[in-house]
């Protein structure tokens, strides 16, 4: 037993990554508290180009950029290599694509030659493996042991074990390899998925596959592949650089495919000009100078490519990925209707023309949602997460809801936990009294997002009472929420004085159903505005009526330090004022107005007061009434029998 | 204990699975917190540096302008352009007669001349705060 629980332990402590070990570029990702993240290389991007110097040791990004100074040495799609015999036709063609020599190694397979030494595929893969540990490393702070490596559905064993053999001469050890199109929707969460029927599209920088899958409680059959391995957006992006070509010298009579460096700048634009046009309708595209004329002076590249028209040089690359999807779909024995869900996968799959043909083809619409340059690694680091038991039974953070608050003055709703809380999580705020001597307060416990109290769900109430006799907003009333991780919420308030306390314990504030929230929320953005308005005019009756009870504070205050005349201005004001607070209907504009006219008069007895350097230390002038401290109700004396909540002193 | 009486080694072994998961959450805590801070940094230089690339394409404009109209002007523009940027932390990377370093550079071309030299710069490359944001574009000599 000791024996298992310190095997046990070793496979806990160390994370297991997921690597999505591409032909153009790779991905590494790792469960992270629950959730898949993608691993930035050092180079600060999220994915590495699957591209090897040997000798001197280069990969990625790196290797890439010295990859036509060293032709010869520089290697990349090598995935095309792997675990292929020389005789392979795969082989052959690849050969005829790639800079770099290809030969017979031992058995027969395939193997690249570099400065006279022979490397095997693994050992090329194996390199791009190493940045991938280390890149992990660096980002996790950690050793990293253990991957979770991703292959297309159509490998073979032998592709597969030369796959794993790679894994291992990086040093790590390959839990799994799992197929890409199952990596990805693992992403989707589609294992939980019955007996259903779904295709995966993945276009990427130099391959097309379409694979048809069933799952069947968490095992997911391949039932065909199909594709066109030398099909995918490098060559979407010289269609661009061939129309800009035409059309620029259809202008000006040079071809700029024959300057070298302004062919790298059409390169760069037409790359641009496509990712652009995945979000807008049209783009421009300007390199200056980027020619000479035949008379040596300056040519400029500016012009328009709209969505329409890239669309329509793209068409018949689009419609060739169709072809496939039609064979495989045969070969599965299935029809366009079986089939649930269509995942989208690789770059590509950005272009709403694609999307778009996708669409039609099925009849349904495609899941996207998940970048499609990543979400084969990310299902790969979930598979890795379920292996190393982060992903089974993993402690399921629940969150609140709908935020949770309580009824203060004027029947508003202050909120305490905001919605979308992780618990356990805790909040406490003070709150004060309301009317003078109040020696009790109700503390009402809302569920919801509306601001007024009424249309809030009440989850309980509860009294605390034993207040000792004081000035409205004296007393210090804490009002602690607690959500444990099970959803129980615990409110509290305590008297700061006495130490008095008083609890209530509702269960439940978590467990919503998906619809009761909806509906929630729902509502909330109906009332939005009348809500506003509502919470306005309570807010402005609160604060006329703190002014009210403040001036008159001042006035007792002051006493004759004040003159007569200014006293009865300030009176006359407060009676206004208070009239006004009178009316039930009063408008926020009204209050607001009365307010401001009282506020002005005692601002006048405030400098007066200065002025006259009499000044005390309770009584000193308010230039306007505390916004966060509001008032008591107008009817004082009703009000002090019923409890009340004050507001926020904090 | 509840009605059931479950085995004590079940349990003991229950223990040690919370247990390292516990401390798995608690080192994934600390190494966020870690990171959080480096991200914090690194965030405040990476929005700055897609920004300052968007600038940089302007920059080769005006260079290229200036190549050909040599106006002082525009000259006087262009240095106050790379004040700028150099007060942010931006700085060339010095490419021209070097040997090809492919971590400051990209090779696009290899022409007649010392091998492994740069014999051109087809495109200036920068770094911001000592990182690459561009590598140089460059040519380089490939021997012969």
């Amino acid at each position: 037993m000791a024996e298992e629980n310190k095997k046990r332990k070793e496979k806990i402590m160390s994370k297991i990554i997921g690597i999505d070990l591409g032909t153009t570029n790779s991905c590494v990702a790792v469960m992270e508290a629950g959730k898949a993240k993608v691993i930035p290389s050092a180079e600060g991007k999220n994915t590495i180009p699957s591209a090897v110097e040997p000798v001197k040791n280069l990969v990625g990004e790196v290797a890439k950029r010295q990859m036509v100074l060293n032709p010869e040495n520089t290697i990349y799609s090598v995935k095309r290599l792997m675990g292929r015999r020389f005789s392979d036709s795969e082989v052959k063609k690849t050969q005829k694509m790639v800079s770099y020599k290809v030969k017979e190694g031992k058995e027969g397979m395939a193997v690249v030659e570099v400065n006279g030494k022979d490397y095997t595929p693994q050992e090329i893969s194996a390199k791009i493996l190493a940045k991938c540990k280390a890149d992990a490393e660096a980002f996790l702070g950690e050793k990293v042991e253990q991957a979770v490596i991703t292959v297309p559905a159509y490998f073979d064993d032998a592709q597969r074990q030369a796959t794993k053999q790679a894994g291992e001469i990086a040093g790590l050890k390959v839990e799994r390899i799992i197929n890409e199109p199952t990596a990805a929707s693992l992403a989707y969460g589609l294992e939980k998925k019955s007996g259903e029927t779904i295709a995966v599209y993945d276009l990427g920088g130099g391959t097309f596959d379409i694979s048809i899958l069933e799952i069947g409680d968490g095992v997911f059959e391949v039932k065909a592949t199909n594709g066109d391995t030398h099909l995918g957006g490098d060559d979407f992006d010289e269609k661009i650089v061939d129309w800009i070509a035409e059309e620029f010298k259809k202008d000006n009579g040079v071809d700029l495919r024959e300057d070298k460096q302004a062919l790298q700048r059409v390169r760069d634009a037409a790359e641009k000009a496509k990712i652009e046009l995945s979000s807008t309708q049209e783009t421009d595209i300007n390199q200056p100078y980027i020619t000479q004329g035949k008379g040596g002076q300056p040519l400029h590249l500016s012009m328009k490519l709209s969505r329409a028209k890239l669309e329509q040089l793209v068409a018949d690359l689009v419609e060739e990925t169709m072809k496939p999807v039609e064979s495989c779909l045969k070969d599965a024995k299935i029809k366009t209707t079986d089939i649930k869900e269509i995942i989208m996968v690789g770059g590509m799959t950005r272009m709403p023309k694609v999307k778009q043909t996708v669409k039609d083809f099925f009849n349904k619409e495609p899941n996207h949602s998940v970048n499609p340059d990543e979400v084969v690694a990310i299902g790969a680091a979930i598979q890795g997460g379920v292996l190393g038991g982060e992903v089974k039974d993993v402690l399921l953070l629940d969150v609140t809801p709908l935020t949770l608050g309580i009824e203060t003055l004027g029947s508003v709703r202050t909120p305490l936990i905001e919605r979308n809380t992780t618990v356990p999580a805790s909040k406490s705020q003070i709150f004060s009294t309301a009317a003078d001597n109040q020696t009790q307060v109700e503390i009402n416990v809302l569920q919801g997002e509306r601001p007024m109290a009424a249309d809030n769900k009440s989850l309980g109430r509860f009294v605390l009472d034993g207040i000792p006799p004081a000035s409205r907003g004296v007393p210090q009333i804490e009002v602690a929420f607690d959500i444990d991780a099970n959803g129980i919420l615990t409110v509290k308030a305590q008297d700061k004085a006495t130490n008095k306390e008083q609890k209530i314990t509702i269960k439940g504030a978590v467990g919503l159903s998906d619809e009761e929230v909806k509906t929630a929320q729902a509502e909330a953005e109906k009332h939005a505005e009348e809500d506003r308005k509502k919470k306005e005019k309570v807010e402005a009756r609160n604060q006329a009526d703190n002014l009210v009870f403040t001036a008159e504070k001042t006035l007792k205050d002051a006493g004759d330090k004040v003159k007569k005349e200014d006293k009865e201005k300030v009176e006359a004001e407060i009676k206004n004022l208070k009239e006004v607070l009178g009316k039930e209907e009063a408008s926020k504009e009204e209050l607001e107005e009365a307010s401001k006219k009282l506020s002005d008069e005692l601002q006048k007895i405030g400098a007066a007061m200065y002025q006259a350097q009499q000044q005390q230390a309770q009584g000193g002038p308010q230039q306007e009434a505390p916004s966060k401290k509001k008032g008591k109700k107008e009817d004082k004396t009703k009000d002090k029998e019923k409890a009340e909540e004050g507001e926020v002193v904090e | 204990m509840g009605k059931k009486k479950i085995k004590k080694p079940v349990l003991e072994e229950k223990l040690v699975e919370l247990e390292h998961k516990w401390k798995r959450a608690l080192a994934d805590y600390a190494n966020l917190e870690k990171r959080v801070a480096k991200e914090k940094e690194d965030f405040v230089n990476f929005s700055k540096g897609t920004l300052i690339i968007k600038m940089l394409a302007v920059l080769d404009d005006l260079e290229r302008c200036q190549r050909h109209l040599k106006d002082e002007g525009l000259n006087l523009s262009i240095k106050r352009f790379k004040e700028v940027l150099k007060s942010e932390g931006v700085e060339e990377i010095e490419a021209l007669g070097g040997d090809f370093d492919p971590k400051l550079m990209e090779a696009v071309e290899v022409t007649k001349g010392f091998k492994n030299k740069v014999l051109e710069v087809a495109l200036k490359g920068y770094l911001l705060n000592n990182k690459v944001i561009r590598p140089a574009k460059v040519k380089v000599g490939g021997g012969k």
